[in-house]
């Protein structure tokens, strides 16, 4: 009704009944348009642990964009439904929390549910998985090595008493100082990025490793600090990292793991 | 006659002895079991794949290692054995007396 009104104040020529509608006739025809199909190429690493004796190959999938969600792992989930089931990955949350879709797109470790599809039609999508890991199938990387470093830096809370009461009490200053590590979901992109991981992968912990064994020292509530530094007080579960800085570039919750093996070198080189 | 063995047929022979111990810790009951089993897996393994495929070897002795460790734990007391497996069991013989008998 009012769009009536307004095509009178803008004094049109139409000089017939002055009181038309907003749906007319034309627009009553008007088809909604069509969208041209976008044929995108992925390009994506497979291996299968059933014939070890055959070599990993790049697959190639063509989905149609304007058909699918617009990340990543919405192109995997629909070529595993429509195109291939035997495509296999790992996925949960779909929104960047879980850090199951950990896998390397394009050159870069990402999460899969979090990388937005390239629209350029013309260039192809490489999936691999993440680098220098051991396959289980596919897309999904081992993984054991890599939590069974987490583990061994003891990643709970450890205090030598008991609270007086209630519970160990932390200052919103000291809980600040957590912030940007805690976020941590342990996806495995930062460490698996790291050069020096490749080469060192039993010896050094990796940045993620790294970053949470900070998280407990720099924690005011968890008194076994001395402890956790004299751990790291060897020649390479610490410093085999050459502050190469792939993990800060490429974690895609955007942590710094780096500033947090930076303070841990500090700490541990002024005591 | 000197047996020289390469690296890579060291580690296969030393992860099947390992297997063959921990045959040694399960009940006396489900040994013959659990040795079929560690018997059946080596030999289809091995003939899945040619000799000289280093890098399928060193895939299926990673794929073993982290069975046998979870073979391993103690509380672990008896294995599944199916009809392939005794079947082959049944025209292979293990060639070693076992000592439970």
């Amino acid at each position: 009704m009012s769009l009536a009104r307004s095509s009178l104040a803008l004094n049109n020529v139409r000089t017939s009944a002055v009181r038309s509608l907003a749906t007319s006739a034309a627009r009553r025809q008007a088809v909604a348009q069509e969208r041209q199909p976008i044929q995108k190429e992925f390009k994506i690493y497979r291996w299968n642990p059933d014939e070890p004796a055959k070599k990993p190959t790049l697959q190639s999938y063509t989905v149609d964009l304007n058909a699918c969600g617009p990340m990543v792992l919405d192109a995997l989930i629909k070529i595993k439904n429509e195109v291939d089931p035997t495509l296999t990955f790992r996925r949960s949350c779909r929104e960047g929390i879980c850090g199951s879709c950990a896998m390397n797109i394009d050159g870069q470790n990402t999460l899969a549910c979090l990388c937005r599809i390239d629209r350029n039609a013309g260039k192809d999508t490489k999936i691999y998985p993440l680098p220098h890991m051991y396959i289980v199938k596919d897309l999904v990387p081992d993984l054991t090595l890599f939590y069974k470093q987490y583990k061994s830096i003891e990643p709970f809370l450890k205090n030598h008493k008991l609270p007086e009461k209630g519970e160990y009490l932390q200052s919103p200053e000291d809980r600040r100082k957590l912030d940007g590590m805690y976020e941590c979901i342990l996806c495995a992109c930062c460490s698996t990025s790291c050069p020096s991981y490749w080469w060192n992968q039993d010896e050094y912990l990796g940045p993620a490793t790294l970053m949470q064994a900070y998280r407990w020292m720099a924690d005011s509530r968890d008194t076994y600090g001395r402890e956790r530094k004299e751990k790291l007080q060897n020649d390479l579960s610490l410093y085999r990292c050459h502050t190469i800085f792939n993990c800060a570039r490429t974690c895609p919750k955007g942590l710094n793991p780096a500033a947090a093996i930076a303070k841990i070198k500090l700490e541990l080189a002024s005591e | 006659m000197s047996l020289r063995r390469s690296g890579l047929q060291k580690e296969v022979l030393s992860l099947y002895r390992r297997a063959l111990r921990l045959v040694r810790t399960k009940p006396p009951p489900t040994r013959p079991k659990f040795l079929l089993f560690i018997r059946y897996s080596f030999h289809k393994n091995a003939r899945s794949i040619s000799p000289r495929d280093v890098s399928a070897i060193e895939h299926l002795l990673r794929k073993g290692k982290r069975q046998i460790e979870q073979l391993e734990d103690p509380s672990v007391k008896d294995c599944w054995v199916g009809e392939e497996e005794r079947r082959w069991g049944i025209s292979n013989p293990s060639l070693t007396r076992t000592r439970t008998e």
